[in-house]
């Protein structure tokens, strides 16, 4: 029983993982991209530089080897021959398979620019994607060469890409089509106090535009203006990867459309990750991704797993930019609870229904995301006053003089009132055995002596 | 005056005992360990003697009336000796099982195994060591080949540039080592504590990380990606000294930082701080305590914070590396010497044909007639009374029905025994459903070797002369093993019992042969190995791993480990995690230091964040109920803002919390998961 999987991104890694875990043997992985998998979410943080390029590495080729998974790499699968249950390679050789699991991903969308592309359909030198390793790599090495660039695209990517630039020295400006930055996510108040702070940052920000032609120097706009700059990023969003799929005369609609486990309109052809579409809904996130995996791993070992739905938390990664989104805020129906300040660049707010966090947004203070995030993830019932406390900023401690029948000594169970009663920091230690443990209340004692007492021992 | 160590904790605070008049005064002494400092417990430590609650007389149940009959000593053993040999000879050698504990002497820990493995001929001997620091001590045994708990002395703390503190409150459960970090911080040093509870201990820290319960292991992971993601791994100590870090880095791959924010609710900024702060210093230390280990994948989260210390090439380097804080006062030496289900004396297998031969020689046995693995502690007692299980129990040194997890099922498999046989103090709660109570004596009327926290190798010497009636844990072992014509010789004076646990533990990993009672008296204490020599004694071994590592080819293992989450997550109907721990004023189940009319007695407590009390409006003093699937208890609420506000604590040392704890137990260590269940609490 041979299972096949096409794609090596995270998704099929965690796939594979899955299925070494369940002892599957017989398993086929069929890679495009010529390198080891990696952690493509964390290409915005090489860009950055906060982390190297060879830290994102996950499973390595001696890790798939001595798991004895079959790894091919550089190899593009261009057609699902379902009649024959076999995967046709570029080179016209056939894969076949008893199972197949399409982990195929997305691909960036291409904004309808003129002149990103030249005649035989490659991108103008100046033009970066910024989806793969590979597309990573390309824009790294042009760096030193550039002093400006242009982002184009608002949403998690397009800030992270704009915000590692700027940090490697660019000049860095976005543009958005929308009304707002991140508008899949958020809402307009909450993207124009990011907006803000990008611009704080130093990165302008240009809303509600539409680049529509690359110039000899920079990016023309529809408003009539034009950006001036070295480097076009685009960042315009990504669709899941059918093609493969809908030549096979699978169900597809945005996504290759699966069902709670993880099947295809073909029972022998399963589909997880950023190209599979489950009730609607294509996440492109990696959370949701690996569940998925973990599900399809499991059913593919003969052991029953449903998948249904996933919450998601999508993170901004990028310096001095504070983000959370929980679930969909802009779209999940319930009670909202929110706490918008401009003035401090925050923005916070929850939906809550029935007591359950089912969406929130936190931008500029994440103080409180670790404990927020749980709620959501676990569906907490939360009394009526907490969403609200959850939002407040924590009260400064006020230092209050200390009862006499407080204790202040835990080692040796001894109140203020009795060291007030002292006269030395010596008699303490003789009489109440205060500070004679772990040491941490001395400074507390010597403060509750009388001044002239401390003048006089210390 | 004598000079002795406080009866507690595992640092094993050095003091001076003096008679005044008929009372026995505690006195500060001078010890590496604590500098002359004590806590309360230390103080008031004489506080059991003359206790009215102390037995002084050997007790026999009458199971019919439930009534108790006091009998002398003979009678009690005969009674005991014969039952045993009866049950043996119906049922076999393993029906007759032994439970010790961490607080026993070496002396007595070696002598107990052997009468399980020699005089019982059981394979069930098992021991509440096992629910303290087991899964740092199989982690140890994994990574280095050696499971000491610290690697270095307790003062090199102070010469650290940081420390970080996982799991472990020492400023309340050992606080006298809150000096060391003290002096640590006047250096310029930092401290980080991680712990769900903001305590007196994270009070003291320069960075405080409040964790989810149980997310320990992939914080840790989430560190050595930062790590690595940072070029700060020591390339030329993975290298040379280390095998395994592609699969460890591996495994840490997948966990940047936001995802272990989702997970273990600390934020990327706090993450990205103790990273920093980590990689930019030489001297780091990690410490784990039972925060970090008492989880069904304790071991494993012990592994994931050796790894890191591995990556940053801190192990074997001065002032610093991995350690693990005991919390016995002998739970170091209490598992090293036989009393572990697995283990001979000098930290041997019991699997290891050679080791058996060579403890079976000096027990003038021979190695086929020693018995082979037990099960370890909570398996053990989950097997009494069963089909095919032990049909009796000795317990020594523990208090079971408190200190257990899932303590009623405990409870009930302890009633469902033919005889139940307790050595104590005073009528502790297990005690008190034994068939026959033995009392024994107490510190400070007895003599005997601990091995503290350091790996160092302490004497408590006798001070005072028992009361009448009471004989030692010795007296006890030579009496049964004499009644059940165990072959050996079994002396009950400790200095020849430790003379014979040198040459047993000789050539082990914890060999002791080099140590006598006068170079521990003359050297404040000898760290093990010390093995004898020919010429000039051995000095000892302070420090670990400075050259080599102990496992055969002197290299230390990364061990690549999978966040997999607590055995019960919570749910809609119990919500919030269940953790437990200690408060300063009590040691243990409280046995002794609930009788000790110095110390507060509180009772336990229930300790919630205001946001959770005003949602089950709860009010701070009031009762709360805490329940999970296996129990429920009733206490007072303590309503603090130093808690998550998804987690309550419950204090072990009463009759409660135990009920409510998880019995899922670590595949490596068997410990259980005490840190962590999915609790419900109401008004």
């Amino acid at each position: 029983m041979s299972t096949v999987v096409v794609g090596h991104g995270m998704a099929a890694v965690a796939l594979v993982e899955r299925l070494v875990q369940h002892g599957v043997p017989d398993v086929v992985v069929l890679g495009e991209e010529r390198g080891a998998p990696y952690n493509r979410i964390l290409l915005s943080a090489v860009l950055e530089g906060t982390h190297r390029p060879e830290a994102i590495a996950l499973r390595g080729t001696s890790w798939f080897r001595e798991h004895g998974i079959d790894l091919r790499l550089g190899t593009t699968a261009v057609a699902v021959h379902r009649d024959e249950h076999a995967v046709e390679l570029a080179d016209g050789s056939r894969v076949p398979y008893d199972r197949l699991v399409l982990a195929t991903g997305s691909i960036p969308e291409l904004p309808p620019i003129r002149g990103l592309v030249d005649a035989d359909g490659r991108l103008d030198d100046r033009v970066h994607a910024f989806r793969t390793l590979a597309d990573c790599e390309r824009l790294l090495a042009t760096l030193p060469g550039a002093a400006s660039a242009i982002v184009v695209g608002g949403g998690l990517l397009g800030l992270q890409v704009a915000r590692a630039l700027s940090i490697r020295g660019l000049r860095t400006e976005l543009v958005e089509v929308g009304e707002h930055v991140l508008r899949h996510q958020v809402d307009g108040q909450a993207g124009a106090i990011l907006a803000r702070s990008l611009q704080k940052l130093g990165t302008a920000v240009y809303t509600g535009v539409r680049a529509t032609r690359l110039t000899p120097t920079g990016l023309r706009l529809d408003n009539g203006y034009e950006l001036d700059a070295d480097l076009v990023v685009l960042t315009a969003g990504s669709r899941p990867r059918t093609t493969l799929a809908r030549q096979a005369g699978l169900e597809t609609r945005r996504g290759i459309v699966v069902d709670d486990s993880l099947t295809t309109s073909d029972p022998d052809i399963l589909a997880v990750g950023d190209c599979a579409e489950h009730e609607s809904r294509t996440p492109g996130l990696v959370s949701p991704a690996w569940e998925q995996a973990r599900v399809a791993g499991d059913l593919l070992a003969g052991c029953p797993a449903r998948y249904s739905g996933h919450r998601t938390v999508a993170r901004l990664r990028a310096t001095d930019l504070d983000v959370a989104v929980l679930g969909d805020p802009e779209k999940a129906l319930g009670e909202v609870v929110q706490v918008s300040n401009p003035v401090t660049g925050t923005h916070k707010k929850l939906v809550v229904d029935r007591g359950v966090i089912v969406a929130a947004t936190l931008v500029g203070d994440l103080s409180r995301v670790g404990y927020i995030t749980q709620a959501f993830d676990r569906g907490t019932v939360l009394g009526p006053a907490e969403p609200g406390a959850l939002l407040m900023a924590p009260r400064p401690a006020t230092p209050a003089p200390l009862p006499d029948d407080a204790e202040v000594c835990a080692c040796a169970g001894v109140s203020a009132g009795r060291i007030r009663a002292c006269s030395s920091i010596d008699e303490v230690r003789e009489s109440t055995r205060a500070t004679t443990g772990c040491g941490g209340c001395l400074s507390t004692c010597q403060n509750l002596l009388s001044p002239l007492v401390k003048g006089m021992t210390s | 005056m004598t000079d002795t160590h406080c009866p507690y904790c595992s640092l094993q605070c050095g003091m001076t005992l003096a008679r005044q008049g008929r009372r026995l005064e505690v006195q500060a002494r001078a010890f590496p360990v604590n500098e002359g400092a004590l806590c309360r417990k230390g103080w008031t430590a004489t506080g059991l003697r003359g206790s009215r609650e102390r037995l002084t007389t050997p007790l026999v149940r009458d199971r019919a009336t439930d009534e108790w009959r006091a009998v002398g000593w003979d009678e009690a053993l005969d009674l005991v000796a014969g039952r045993l040999a009866a049950l043996r000879a119906e049922h076999g050698p393993d029906a007759n099982a032994v439970f010790g504990g961490g607080g026993l002497t070496n002396e007595k820990a070696y002598q107990l195994g052997k009468l399980a493995r020699v005089a019982l001929g059981t394979r069930m001997i098992d021991y509440n060591g096992r629910w303290c620091m087991s899964s740092a001590a199989s982690a140890n045994n994994q990574a280095f080949g050696v499971d000491r708990g610290l690697p270095f002395p307790l003062a090199d703390v102070e010469q650290a540039d940081v420390v970080v503190l996982v799991g472990s409150n020492l400023a309340e459960t050992m606080p006298p080592a809150a000096r060391h970090l003290d002096r640590l911080r006047e250096r310029g040093g930092k401290v980080v504590v991680i712990d769900p509870r903001r305590t007196s201990t994270a009070d003291r820290a320069d960075l405080f990380v409040q964790p989810v319960p149980g997310t320990d292991l992939p914080l840790a992971l989430g560190l050595l990606h930062l790590v690595d993601a940072a070029g700060a791994v020591d390339e030329e100590y993975v290298a040379d000294r280390t095998v395994g870090f592609e699969d460890a880095r591996q495994a840490a791959a997948s966990w940047w930082p936001e995802r272990v924010e989702r997970v273990t609710g600390v934020s990327v900024h706090q993450l990205r701080e103790l990273a920093a702060l980590m990689t930019s210093s030489r001297r780091v230390m990690v410490l784990t305590a039972r925060g970090a280990e008492q989880h069904a994948d304790g071991t494993a989260t012990v592994l994931a914070w050796v790894n890191l210390t591995l990556a940053l090439g801190l192990p074997g380097r001065p002032f610093a590396g991995y350690g693990c804080l005991t919390g016995q006062g002998n739970g170091q030496g209490g598992r090293e010497h036989g009393q572990k289900a697995d283990q001979l004396p000098g930290y041997r297998s019991i699997d290891d044909p050679a080791a058996r031969a060579h403890v079976a020689a000096v027990w003038g046995v021979d190695a086929d007639d020693l018995p082979g693995k037990g099960l370890s502690a909570y398996e053990l007692l989950m097997a009494l009374g069963t089909d095919g299980g032990p049909r009796s129990l000795l317990v020594l040194g523990s208090n079971v029905v408190v200190s257990a997890p899932n303590a009623s099922r405990v409870t009930e498999r302890l009633a469902s025994l033919d005889l139940l046989v307790v050595a104590d103090i005073v009528m502790s709660e297990t005690a008190a459903l034994a068939d026959v109570v033995l009392p024994v004596t107490q510190w400070a009327e007895e003599t005997g070797t601990m091995t503290n926290l350091e790996g160092r190798v302490i004497l408590r010497q006798q001070a005072v002369t028992p009361p009448e009636g009471v004989r030692s844990d010795l007296d006890l072992i030579t009496g049964l093993a004499e009644r059940l014509g165990a072959p050996s010789t079994w002396s009950t004076d400790p200095e020849e019992v430790f003379e014979e646990l040198r040459r047993a533990s000789a050539g082990g990993k914890a060999d002791y042969s080099g140590i006598d009672y006068a170079r521990i008296r003359a050297e404040d204490g000898v760290f093990w190995p010390c093995p004898a020599t020919e010429g000039a004694p051995h000095p000892g071994t302070p420090r670990l791993f400075a050259h080599t590592f102990l496992h055969a080819d002197g290299l230390a293992r990364f061990v690549a480990v999978q966040h997999e989450g607590p055995a019960e997550p919570v749910d809609g109907e119990y919500p919030v995690h269940l953790t437990t721990g200690r408060v300063l004023a009590q040691y243990q189940s409280g046995a002794q230091t609930r009788r000790i009319k110095d110390l507060p007695d509180t009772g336990a407590f229930v300790e919630l964040h205001p946001l959770l009390a005003l949602r089950i409006g709860a009010h701070d003093g009031d009762p709360v109920s805490v329940r999970t699937r296996r129990g429920v208890m009733r206490a007072p609420a303590r309503v603090v803002e130093t808690i998550r506000p998804d987690t309550v604590f419950v204090p072990f040392h009463w009759v409660g919390a135990n009920r409510l704890t998880s019995d899922a137990l670590d595949p490596s260590s068997r410990m259980p998961e005490f840190k962590v269940c999915a609790a419900e609490v109401t008004t």
